[in-house]
C-alpha cells in the first residue's frame, strides 16, 4: 500500500498541475512548501510540472510576488504572474513574456473591478498576447464571469476552484463560451469528472491539486478512477494545460 | 487504482441533493463505483430524510437494506421536530441494525445539537450504545465540533461519530480537540476539503483507531477519500485500520 506503489501509475500520465502556489503566506503558514519540498512532494504523487502563483504576489504586493516567482525559476515550474490593471503593471508584466496570469480582483486581494472599464486593457494585452488567464471562482460572479467571457471570446479563462455544486452554472457557460476551461481541484462530487467528460468532451477541463493546502493524492485519485478512456484522462492531466500555454503540443 | 483492502465505510447517502446534479446515484450504480474501489460495506443515510422527510427518507433505507443486504447498512435519520417522532422512527426501524446506527443533521434540521429537543435522541443512543454520526462544520451554532464534547461526556455509552471533523482546517483542530478529551468519538473524514497533513495530524494525537474512512457517496467522490489515505504519509497498518478496522469494530460491538 505503499504511497509511491500506489501513484505509480500516475507518473506515466506527464502531469502538468494547474493549481499550485508557493512561498510564504500569511494565512496558511503551517501548510506552505519551499521550492526543494514542493518538488519532492510532486515526485512523491508522480507530477511532472506544475503552474505556480506566489503567495506574495496575491496575499500582499503583485510586484514583490512576481520577483519572488521569477527567484524561484525552475525547469519544472511554469510561473502565473500576478498581474493588475494599470498600465504601467501591464508594461512591467510583458517584459516578462508571460504564459499565465493569476488575476486576483477581490477587495482583500488586489481590489480592482473585473469590468472592462477598469481592466480592459490588461485584458487586451492578454488577449493579444495569448496568455492564459486564471481566475478563482470566489473571486468573481457568475454574471460577471460570464459577461468577461462574451466581451473577450479570445481570452482563455481558466477557472480555478469551482467548488463542486457549480454545474448549474457552468454548464449554460460551457455551451455559450468555448473559450472556458476548469480546474479539476474541487471536482468532487460523487462521478463529477466522468459526468463532465460525458457531456462536453475533456477538453475544457485542465488537472489542479491546489498544492499546498490540499494533498494532490485527492485530486489524483479522481482522476484515476474516472470511468474515462485513457485519451482523455491523458488530455486532462497535462496536454490540455499544454495546449493553453502554447508551449507544447498535447 | 482502488483501496488494498476491502473498505467499511462509514458516512455514505442514499438520494439527490436540492442544490446540483445528483449523478449516477441509485444504489446500483453505486454499488458500479463501490465494486471500482472496493467498497466492501456502505452505511447509507436518507438524504430526503436530512433534508426534508425521515419517515419516507427511513423507508427507502429499508428497501435498499432488503435488496442488498451484503453491501449496505443503515442509519436511522431523525429529526427532533416534530417531538416524538424521532423515537418513533428508532421503533419502527429497529431491524435496521444492532447497535443501532444513527445519523443528525442538525444543520438542515436547524436545531442545535446539544439543545433540550436532541436530549430523547441522546438518551435513547445511550441506553442503545448506539453509533450516531453527526454532522458538523466548523463553528456552526447548530452543529459545531465543539457542541459534542458536553454530549459525549453525558452520554457516555454512545459512540458519536464527527461527521466530516468540521470540514474546515479550523472545524478539524475543534474535533481533534472534542476527540482528545472524549473516547467515545470517532472522526469522519469526509468532506470536500482535502487539507494536506490533517490526517497525519489525526493519527498522530489520537492515533488511528479512532479515524473512520468516510466517503459521502453519492454526494462527494469516494475516490477522493480513497487518495486522501493512500498518500497520507501514515503507516499501512494505520490505513488498514482507518479503511476498514475501526468502522467494523464499531458495528460488532454494542
Amino acid at each position: 500500500m505503499t504511497t509511491d506503489l500506489v501513484f505509480r501509475e500516475v507518473a506515466t500520465w506527464n502531469v502538468f498541475d494547474a493549481n499550485v502556489r508557493l512561498g510564504h503566506s500569511g494565512v496558511h503558514g503551517e501548510l506552505v512548501l519551499e521550492t526543494d519540498d514542493l518538488l519532492n512532494e510532486m515526485d512523491r504523487l508522480g507530477i511532472q510540472r506544475a503552474l505556480v502563483s506566489h503567495f506574495a504576489g496575491e496575499e500582499y504586493d503583485a510586484e514583490e510576488g512576481n520577483n519572488l516567482l521569477a527567484g524561484e525559476c525552475h525547469e519544472r515550474l511554469t510561473p502565473a504572474w500576478a498581474a493588475l490593471p494599470d498600465l504601467p503593471f501591464i508594461q512591467k508584466l510583458g517584459a516578462r513574456n508571460p504564459k499565465a496570469v493569476r488575476l486576483s480582483y477581490g477587495v482583500k486581494k488586489h481590489n480592482f473591478s473585473w469590468a472592462p472599464w477598469c481592466a480592459g486593457p490588461l485584458y487586451e494585452y492578454l488577449e493579444e498576447n495569448s496568455v492564459l488567464t486564471l481566475v478563482a471562482r470566489e473571486d468573481i460572479e457568475w454574471d460577471s464571469l460570464s459577461r468577461l467571457l462574451g466581451d473577450y471570446p479570445r481570452l482563455q479563462i481558466l477557472l480555478l476552484e469551482t467548488g463542486y455544486r457549480a454545474e448549474r452554472y457552468l454548464f449554460p457557460l460551457f455551451k455559450q463560451h468555448p473559450n472556458l476551461h476548469i480546474e479539476t481541484s474541487t471536482c468532487v462530487a460523487h462521478r463529477q469528472l466522468e459526468s463532465f467528460v460525458e457531456r462536453f468532451g475533456p477538453m475544457r477541463l485542465v488537472f489542479g491539486s491546489r498544492l499546498p493546502l490540499y494533498t494532490a493524492g485527492a485530486a489524483l485519485a479522481v482522476l484515476a478512477t474516472a470511468r474515462i478512456s485513457d485519451e482523455a484522462r491523458l488530455a486532462i492531466a497535462g496536454g490540455n494545460l499544454r495546449r493553453l500555454l502554447g508551449r507544447e503540443s498535447p | 487504482m482502488r483501496s488494498p483492502v476491502p473498505i467499511f465505510d462509514c458516512h455514505g447517502h442514499l438520494g439527490v441533493h436540492p442544490d446540483f446534479p445528483a449523478w449516477k446515484h441509485s444504489p446500483e450504480e453505486m454499488l458500479q463505483v463501490m465494486d471500482l474501489l472496493n467498497i466492501e460495506i456502505l452505511a447509507i443515510t436518507s438524504t430526503r430524510a436530512c433534508y426534508n422527510d425521515c419517515p419516507r427518507g427511513n423507508a427507502e433505507v429499508a428497501e435498499v437494506l432488503r435488496k442488498y443486504p451484503q453491501r449496505f447498512r443503515g442509519y436511522i435519520t431523525v429529526n427532533p421536530r416534530p417531538p416524538g417522532e424521532a423515537l418513533g422512527e428508532f421503533a419502527r426501524w429497529s431491524h435496521f441494525h444492532r447497535p443501532p446506527l444513527i445519523k443528525l443533521h442538525p444543520d438542515c434540521h436547524q436545531c442545535p445539537v446539544n439543545g433540550d429537543h436532541y436530549r430523547p435522541v441522546w438518551d435513547f443512543a445511550n441506553q442503545t450504545h448506539a453509533v450516531v454520526l453527526v454532522h458538523t462544520w466548523d463553528s456552526d451554532p447548530n452543529c459545531g465540533p465543539l457542541l459534542l464534547g458536553p454530549i459525549a461526556r453525558e452520554f457516555s455509552q454512545a459512540r458519536i461519530i464527527v461527521g466530516h471533523s468540521g470540514v474546515t482546517w479550523r472545524g478539524y483542530e475543534q474535533s481533534l480537540a472534542v476527540a482528545a478529551e472524549a473516547p467515545n468519538t470517532f472522526l469522519d473524514i469526509t468532506g470536500s476539503q482535502s487539507h494536506r497533513t490533517i490526517l497525519e495530524r489525526a493519527v498522530a494525537r489520537l492515533g488511528a483507531h479512532r479515524v473512520l474512512f468516510g466517503s459521502d457517496m453519492p454526494f462527494l467522490e469516494a475516490a477522493m477519500l480513497l487518495g486522501r489515505v493512500l498518500s497520507a504519509r501514515i503507516s499501512d497498518e494505520d490505513k488498514e485500520k482507518i479503511f476498514r478496522a475501526n468502522f467494523e469494530s464499531l458495528l460488532e460491538e454494542g
